[in-house]
Parts: C-alpha cells; structure tokens; sequence
C-alpha cells in the first residue's frame, strides 16, 4: 500500500506558506488576486488555507488588513509591516541555509 | 443575502463558537466567496454561490483552521490531566470512604461536598465523583494554557515501584493457591449449610454454638462467603486474562458488599456479650477490610491510569535502554 503524502505536504506547506504570504504582500493584494497570481505560478493555494493563515498574521502584526469599501463588493486588502519585513529576513535566511544543506546532503547520496 | 451562504456561514458560526472575533470572520468568508463568484461567473447567482460554497470546504473544516491556535489545553500539560486527576480523585475517594464509615456528610471547602449515601447510591457518586474530579482539573489547564504564561507546574514522581507491582499483579493464577482457596471455601460453605454459621463463640465442632443471633448470623455469614466468593472468581478469571480491570472489578464489588453490610448493622446481633467488647472488634475488623479493599480499589485505578500514560508517551529511559543495548 502506498503512503498518502497529502499530510506530510500540509505539514511541509505549513511554514513554506508563511514565507510566501509575507513576500506575495510586498504590495498590497487581497486574499483572491493572491490566489490568481500563485495560480499563474503553477501553484495551488487553497483559499481555506490562505484566509485562516492571513487572519493569523495579522494578529501577529507581521501584515496588516484594510478593508475597502469604495466599491459595490467590500474587499479586504492586505499589505506587510515592518515587524513582517523583520520576520520575513530572518525566515528567508533560514529558508536558504536548510536549501543549501539539503542540496549537499543530496549531493552526498545520489541514491535518494 | 444567498439562502444557502447564509445557511453555510451560521454552521461555521456555531463551529466558531462565541468568540469575539467571529462575526469579523464570518464577514471574510462571506467577502471571499462573493469575490470568488464574481469573478469565476459572468452572474452572482444561488447556483454560482453554491458551485463556490461546495468547494470551499464542510463547515466545520473552515472553522476548525481559523482554531487551530486557540487550544483548550496546551499539549505540554494534557499528561497532568489525567495525573492530576487520579490525585484528586484519590482523596475524594478517600473522603467518600470516610463519610460513607461514619455515616455523615462532608464539606471540604473549597469544592468537595460528600453527602451521606448508601452503597447503592455510591455505585453511581464514584463515577460522578471522577467525572467532576476531571472537569475540576480541565478548567484550571483550560485557565493555566490561556493565561500564556511559563507556569510549571509540579509532576509529581510516582514510585517506579509501580513497575513491580504492575508485574507482580498481572502474574497469572497457579493452580495450588486456586485449589486451596476452594477447599477452604468449601469447608465455608459447608459450615453454613449445616450450622446456618462461619462465626462460632468455641472451637468444639461437636457442640458447636453461633457467635450471633440467627439473623445476623445469616447476614454476615452470607456477606463473608460473598466477599471471599468474589475474591476467588476474580482470581479463576486471572487464568484466562491479566487484565488489571479483574482486580478493579473485584475491589469495587467488595466494596459494595461491605458496604452493604456496613450500611444495614444489626441491633444486638451477638448472642451475649463476654469481657470482651465484642462489637468494637467487630467495628475495626471491618474498618480495617473496607481500607484494605479500598486501596487496592485505588491502586488499580492508579496502575491502569499510568498504564494508559505509558501507552501515550513511551519513557525517554526506554529509548536509552534499547540504544544501549545495540
């Protein structure tokens, strides 16, 4: 029988999609257009995902959310703060540092 | 408002419960789902909102991922929730003992009220009694895990002694001790058949005489041969399981006869009264057996609790162990 991976990618994408809200919101974007664009990138960001993960960052601090109501559909924008640009740094520098160690362990055992 | 949103968002309300941020919640998720209509269908209609509700997710997955920070106990202390509460329970029971002996009500401030029962009534307290035992534990982790702070709270180390007695009692029964256990019983039973008596005031089997009147005679002969009749099937039950529920069984059906018995005293039950004070020794025999009964009634309850702890979490000593012996 094979091993479902869908639990072991959940719990991978858990900290990979930290990183990514606090890069896709450089600029300000609300939660759809940030569904689109990662869409574009071939990659599939569950809405039920991304909403709770947004609202956590926010009470974080690390992003911050307006709402706009200028138009017929209210839409909730959101955007990083400084607090978040820290967070991000330092996530990145960790993000590349276990890339470059799993690289040479690869390297290491061409078999894996 | 779409009919069916409006069902959706108040299931995901009642999952979200009464927290203050769930009506902010509530208007998100409404936003995204409007916002994803929009713009996935030329027209907002009933049948383009239920097409984006139904993948979306059931209701109580959406709720349950805007939770998954609000744990009602934090992970590092759900081992003191049960330890704490086979403490607690350990005096209550304690307690429960002493006011069911002397016949009165309890109040041990601040939250242990003990009414005066009866063995009956006790069968159905004892479960009620570690039901609030745990509740009480819960709320103060509830209180401990939401107050966020670095508060240790003691793990009380019990004796690894535990082990031996665990292995000590899960033995299986031999066949001699049975066989004696049945021989003596019989020669009980057979007492009982002939003289309506276990309790003689002689030793002289030719004449012999009955310690108490008829009917205490029957009432506690029969409550004797009840207890040790127990005694005896939960150890023949031990050949074929070493459960330690056999031993919780047996203990808590002793406790229920004694407790019958203590419950239901005779007046002036002995024949005559010697220079002995008969029916203190009579009074402290049974103290002492509903004690004894008692805490073996607990220390299977201690043992299958630290049982079930084991199974969660295995000993780090246990990992060293089989390092070792690589």
């Amino acid at each position: 029988m094979e091993t479902d991976i869908i639990p072991f990618e959940t719990e991978m994408n858990r900290g990979f999609l930290q990183v990514l809200v606090l890069v896709l919101l450089e600029r300000e974007m609300y939660g759809y257009a940030m569904v689109k664009k990662m869409e574009e990138k071939k990659f599939a960001l569950e809405e039920n995902t991304l909403y709770p993960l947004l609202r956590r960052l926010e009470k974080k601090g690390l992003i911050e959310g307006k709402w706009d109501v200028t138009e017929d559909r209210p839409r909730k924008f959101y955007i990083i703060t400084e607090d978040g640009r820290d967070v991000r740094a330092g996530l990145l520098k960790i993000w590349q540092r276990q890339t470059a160690i799993m690289n040479r362990l690869l390297k290491e055992n061409p078999n894996v | 408002m779409s009919r069916r949103l409006e069902t959706y968002l108040e299931e995901i309300s009642h999952y979200l419960g009464t927290g203050k941020e769930r009506l902010e919640i509530l208007t998100e998720i409404k936003s995204h789902i409007m916002e994803k209509a929009s713009q996935e269908f030329e027209e907002v209609t009933e049948e383009a909102i239920e097409q984006i509700i139904d993948t979306y997710g059931s209701p109580r997955q959406v709720a349950e991922k805007y939770l998954e920070d609000d744990q009602i106990i934090a992970p590092a202390l759900k081992g003191h929730l049960l330890r704490y509460t086979i403490i607690l329970f350990t005096l209550h029971f304690g307690l429960i003992l002493i006011s069911f002996i002397s016949r009165t009500n309890m109040l041990v401030l601040p939250f242990f009220y003990i009414p005066r029962i009866d063995s009956f009534q006790a069968l159905f307290y004892l479960p009620m009694a570690f039901g609030f035992d745990l509740g009480m534990v819960g709320i103060i982790l509830y209180f401990v895990t939401h107050s966020r702070k670095e508060i240790k709270l003691p793990w009380p180390k019990l004796k690894r002694d535990w082990q031996k007695s665990l292995e000590k009692r899960e033995t299986e029964s031999s066949l001699l001790p049975f066989f004696l256990m049945l021989l003596g019983y019989g020669v009980l039973v057979w007492l009982y058949w002939q003289s309506g008596t276990v309790f003689f005031k002689t030793i002289d089997f030719r004449n012999p005489q009955s310690l108490f009147t008829p009917a205490a005679s029957t009432w506690y002969s029969l409550g004797l041969l009840a207890l040790l009749g127990i005694g005896i099937a939960a150890y023949a039950v031990k050949f074929f399981t070493v459960s330690e529920w056999v031993n919780l069984s047996r203990s808590g059906c002793q406790l229920v006869i004694l407790g019958i018995i203590i419950n239901r005293p005779m007046e002036n039950p002995f024949i005559e009264f010697t220079h002995l004070d008969l029916q203190i020794i009579a009074d402290i025999v049974i103290a002492v057996a509903a004690v004894w009964i008692a805490f073996d009634f607990l220390k299977s309850l201690v043992i299958l609790g630290i049982k079930t702890l084991r199974k969660k979490a295995p000993s780090p000593h246990e990992g060293f162990e089989k390092e070792r012996s690589r």
